[in-house]
């Protein structure tokens, strides 16, 4: 697992606003990301979909501010229409962090199957940047993946794989 | 009154701290057409412009930050009124047009009806609800209230259905997002 202390550091650093929804892959990494009533640097909106925090994010990135976004790839399913008709269609850059459910280590969860098998795919058929964030390399992922949504003004992907933000 | 009549009787009350979010189709029409600009005017994205909004409004605080949606915009992101309702920013309001209807596609009913707005806005515990049809009297008692009451308010109004043909908003959505971004310049 990443060292969260400085993982999160790192973010309060190069971020102002983070918002998405839960997956257990990140249960470690979201209880050292601090709540919305914490005195914090960054602002922390839980969100009821992933296409909600996909629409905070823009909220933010509309006023020059920096924001990430995590979910289950599950959540992919649901943020179609918010990447084609909002982040794409209005160039803006978001950071969005996606658990890889569906690997061999979810044998026993059936509901993850599909989108596992289908994972890289439905994130090209999308357009969209993508590579993994891991333990050893993780903050040339983080700062590259930034260079790259700043410059392209773009959305930018890592696939975060179990063991990486959680135990 | 018709939805553009709202958002026209808006233009006194928004100046150079007010961002608007506007929600796709007729709204966001209306709102380039009629209110000082840039604004966010969302083309696609249904369901979204609550969610946009309180991202600018915790981002923004000493803006304020008014999203104007219509029925079946609110409906299909209906976990957004939610989420604001929990973390209420102060400076973010949100205004409903309710003609019942998808009115940009043709006039198919929407099930809008079956909320009691009242009701449910009372229970969200927020600084700021009305739910009443709309007429120049109730703007006229209402819009300043909805706007400067301290607070996340959220004005629910009933209109007709009708609008005006205007010409589609000129600016393709990257060029949207860049005049509104040289606001934080």
């Amino acid at each position: 697992m990443i060292n969260l202390d400085e993982f999160v550091s790192f973010i309060e650093d190069n971020f102002d606003l983070v918002s998405g929804v839960p997956c257990s892959y990140f249960k470690e990494f979201l209880s050292y990301i601090p709540s919305q009533e914490d005195k914090s640097p960054i602002k922390h909106l839980s969100a009821t979909r992933e296409d909600e925090a996909i629409a905070i994010a823009i909220g933010a990135a509309l006023s020059k501010k920096r924001a990430l976004v995590y979910m289950q790839n599950s959540g992919l399913g649901n943020i179609g229409d918010a990447l084609t008709s909002l982040v794409q269609l209005y160039k803006l850059p978001i950071l969005i962090l996606v658990s890889y459910r569906g690997l061999k280590e979810d044998n026993d969860f059936p509901e993850h199957s599909i989108m596992g098998k289908i994972n890289n795919s439905f994130l090209g058929s999308l357009n969209l940047l993508y590579w993994d964030l891991n333990e050893k390399d993780w903050e040339v992922s983080m700062q590259k993946a930034i260079t790259v949504m700043d410059e392209q003004s773009s959305p930018v992907v890592l696939m975060v794989k179990k063991g990486v933000l959680s135990q | 009154m018709k939805g553009y009549e709202v958002i026209s009787s808006l233009q006194d009350h928004i100046g150079e701290n007010d961002l608007i979010v506007s929600s796709n189709g007729n709204i966001s029409r209306e709102v380039y057409h009629y209110l000082a600009k840039p604004q966010v005017y969302l083309r696609g994205s249904m369901g979204l412009p609550i969610g946009v909004g309180l991202g600018l409004a915790v981002m923004n605080p000493e803006k304020r930050v008014t999203v104007i949606t219509g029925d079946g915009n609110l409906l299909m992101g209906f976990g957004s009124v939610i989420t604001a309702a929990y973390y209420k920013p102060h400076n973010l309001k949100i205004l409903i047009l309710d003609n019942s209807q998808y009115f940009t596609t043709g006039g198919q009913q929407t099930v809008s009806s079956a909320i009691n707005f009242s009701k449910f806005l009372e229970s969200l515990n927020i600084d700021y609800f009305q739910s009443l049809k709309a007429s120049q009297s109730i703007l006229d008692d209402n819009l300043e209230n909805f706007l400067t009451t301290q607070g996340l308010n959220i004005l629910h109004l009933i209109i007709e259905e009708g609008k005006r043909e205007l010409a589609n908003i000129p600016w393709h959505p990257i060029k949207i997002a860049e005049n509104f971004l040289q606001r934080f310049d």
